[in-house]
């Protein structure tokens, strides 16, 4: 395979294949693109216009629940695919479309730290990742130009300081506030990093700290792979098709991939022939497909002859502690987006009890809808009548959240499957979600929420409000295709390319062996770049069907 | 919307139970709940439509307060359709945001143009001066785990 841009229209064989146009999948196609190859994503979602996400509409807090929930199972919008939950804790959460979830992330563009590569040598857990944070940080720094990265450079939090190519964003009254309360307690904090532009950049217009960056934003100053990657690729000869579910990976009879089959929007089939496949369709959509994609050869789903596929889920439990405070701290404003973040407890210290951390970070609290939502359960007396104008005088604008990422380790019991009766619209069986806390993910959450009230306490909050673990929180998609050096206990290796399958690759979060305590899209989108390169730098040497 | 004159009367009596007049604030009815505001909402959501005719068409024995708590307890979605349209349509009215100081969701590129920390901050100065709180990544020594699976 050496690349030959100009073909892989729909009747021609790709020279790649890209499944999922993502974080990682735009990294991915942009790259391969330049390099010449002939690229053929296929999505199955479609575009956003940015006009229609509904920040700038009057009926925001109304809109926002529904039509623009990160969950799909709320959403239920054609383009999505359902989940069954009934068995798991927490529920995943994801976008279909161009961009994938970075349309609807947070853009809280958090590297990975040095002990999160090696969780085993240095806790005696889990595992070690197949490189260290030092050789994955050129291409952190890399993609941080790409994604527009907001932040202050010098956080001791790690080893270089995390210089970002743009300023930080204003922490605001609210990050003030947050800030002096662990500035008492002797405690890290940093201005967040986010992949917001602080300044125009590229596509991408300056934040105006609107605060709806989890419905889109609708203006263009957060970074979503649909701005930042997808023209530029389109521009290099990468080929999109939206609308294109993909419901399995074909194979020949020398065990390697040849294709995909995929459903258009009118449930048209079709196949896209490809010398290369490549995988970037969440830790849930991945194994989804290679679990699909049976075959006489690959009875137990594609790329599974470690049984690992689906197995290992992850979705970083997530708690916290809103505080509220006597002084108007404009509360609503963004962006939403992290304010600051803490990284105090994110490394091991066994004496509490349990191993490895959590981020925090200030997120704000939004209009008086949001507000309400923190009172369900509650009765009729306490949420309305004259008690609603009471509660919104003494809490819009005048409080904030300290939100908990913990960290959890990579368990067999927590996996994506198949379901055996649910399915999406094209009749495509569903992914299952089979996902509990360990003993060690819940020790950590009470630590953590302790320390939130007390941080809150010593910031001069009158009153915390805790949310334990929320249910709607699994934005982090990791571990269902393990990258390993061993093809007996892992799925791919260390470059993404299946053992078992030397022309599939897996470029998303379904090949982190560990979840860190940390947003994860900064490490997918520097792993996928590590990862393409090495396949573009060795493509004279890639197997490919004949 | 399909909502005729009778049901749009029932909302705006139960609205009122929800978001009544107090605490210096109007009640529902008294910002056209039941006419521009419950459009507004079911514009936006008309999801919501179906729970919330539940809800007024249930029949009740007492006043408007009784059949909200019948609601709550015998309709929990209508209730919380109720809910959401009560209060949603009152706070995207003007003077409600205006009387409660809530201007929205709005864009202001000037908020960006100059930041307002950096590492000269006191506070900031203060964190950098406690040093680095990461563990390094392990000696080569320490690598040879490096790669393995947990048992």
């Amino acid at each position: 395979m050496v690349g030959s841009n100009g073909r892989g229209g729909p009747d021609e064989v790709a020279d790649v294949v890209i499944v999922g146009a993502g974080a990682s999948g735009s990294v991915a196609a942009l790259r391969l693109a330049r390099a010449g190859f002939a690229v053929t994503c296929l999505e199955q979602g479609d575009y956003v216009d940015p006009s229609q996400f509904p920040g700038d509409k009057l009926e925001f807090e109304l809109l926002a629940p529904k039509t623009w929930h990160p969950n799909p199972n709320v959403r239920g919008l054609a383009d999505d695919y359902p989940c069954e939950t009934s068995e798991s804790d927490v529920n995943p959460l994801m976008w279909s479309g161009v961009g994938g979830s970075t349309v609807l992330w947070a853009a809280h563009w958090v590297r990975m730290l040095p002990s999160d590569f090696r969780v085993r040598s240095l806790d005696g857990v889990a595992d070690d990742w197949p490189f260290t944070y030092e050789e994955l940080l050129p291409f952190y720094q890399e993609v941080e130009k790409e994604f527009a990265v907001s932040g202050l450079g010098g956080d001791p939090a790690y080893p270089d300081g995390a210089e970002m190519p743009l300023p930080p964003l204003p922490i605001g009254k609210v990050g003030r506030k947050g800030a002096e309360g662990l500035d008492k307690l002797g405690w890290h904090w940093w201005p967040g990093p986010n992949a917001i532009a602080s300044r125009a950049f590229g596509n991408l217009h300056a934040c105006g700290l609107r605060g709806t960056c989890l419905t889109g934003c609708p203006d263009k100053a957060k970074a979503s792979t649909d701005l930042t990657h997808w023209p530029a690729a389109l521009d290099a000869g990468a080929r999109l098709v939206t609308g294109a579910r993909v419901r399995e990976i074909t194979v020949n009879g020398d065990g390697l991939a040849t294709g995909v089959i995929y459903v258009d929007r009118t449930g048209r089939e079709h196949r896209q022939a490809a010398q290369v496949v490549i995988v970037c369709a969440n830790g849930v959509g991945t194994p989804r497909l290679l679990l699909l994609s049976k075959s006489s050869r690959f009875a137990d789903g594609l790329a599974n002859s470690s049984g690992l596929v689906g197995k290992r889920l992850m979705m970083h439990p997530y708690a916290a502690v809103v505080g509220f405070y006597d002084e108007p701290l404009e509360s609503w404003l963004g962006p939403a987006g992290q304010i600051i973040h803490s990284l105090q407890f994110y490394e091991t210290d066994e004496s509490r009890g349990f191993v490895r951390g959590a981020k925090w970070q200030i997120m704000p609290t939004g209009g008086p809808l949001g507000l309400r939502s923190g009172y369900g359960g509650a009765p009729l007396e306490d949420r309305f009548g004259p008690a609603l104008h009471r509660n919104l005088r003494e809490q819009l604008g005048r409080g904030f959240e300290w939100g908990l990422i913990a960290e959890d380790l990579p368990e067999e019991s927590n996996y994506v499957t198949l379901d055996t009766t649910l399915s999406d619209t094209d009749g495509v069986p569903a992914p299952k979600i089979v996902y509990r806390n360990s003993d060690n993910t819940r020790a950590m959450l009470d630590f953590h929420l302790a320390r939130a009230h007390e941080a809150h306490a010593v910031s001069g909050a009158h009153k915390t409000v805790e949310t334990k673990l929320m249910r709607d929180c699994g934005w982090h998609l990791m571990g269902t295709c393990l990258m390993g050096n061993d093809p007996a206990t892992s799925v791919v290796d260390q470059w993404g390319r299946a053992h078992d399958v030397p022309n599939l690759y897996i470029y998303d979060g379904s090949v982190f062996p560990t979840s860190a305590g940390a947003n994860p899209t900064a490490t997918i989108a520097a792993v996928a770049l590590r990862c393409v390169k090495h396949l573009i730098e060795t493509r004279q040497n890639q197997e490919v069907p004949a | 919307m399909t909502f005729d004159a009778v049901q749009r009367a029932a909302f705006a009596a139960l609205a009122d139970v929800l978001v009544p007049a107090a605490e210096g604030m109007p009640a529902a009815s008294e910002v056209d709940i039941a006419g521009a505001g419950l459009d507004r909402v079911l514009r936006a959501r008309p999801d919501l439509e179906a729970p919330l005719a539940r809800v007024l068409a249930m029949r009740t024995v007492g006043d408007a307060m009784e059949q909200v708590r019948g609601a709550q307890r015998d309709d929990p979605v209508g209730f919380e359709a109720l809910a959401l349209a009560a209060t949603a349509g009152y706070y995207t009215d003007g003077r409600v945001r205006e009387l409660i100081g809530y201007p929205g969701q709005t864009y202001d590129a000037s908020r960006v143009r100059e930041p307002d920390i950096d590492a000269s901050d006191p506070m900031l100065r203060r964190v950098a001066a406690r040093g680095p709180i990461y563990r390094p990544t392990p000696s080569a020594g320490t690598r040879a785990a490096a790669g393995s699976r947990a048992g």
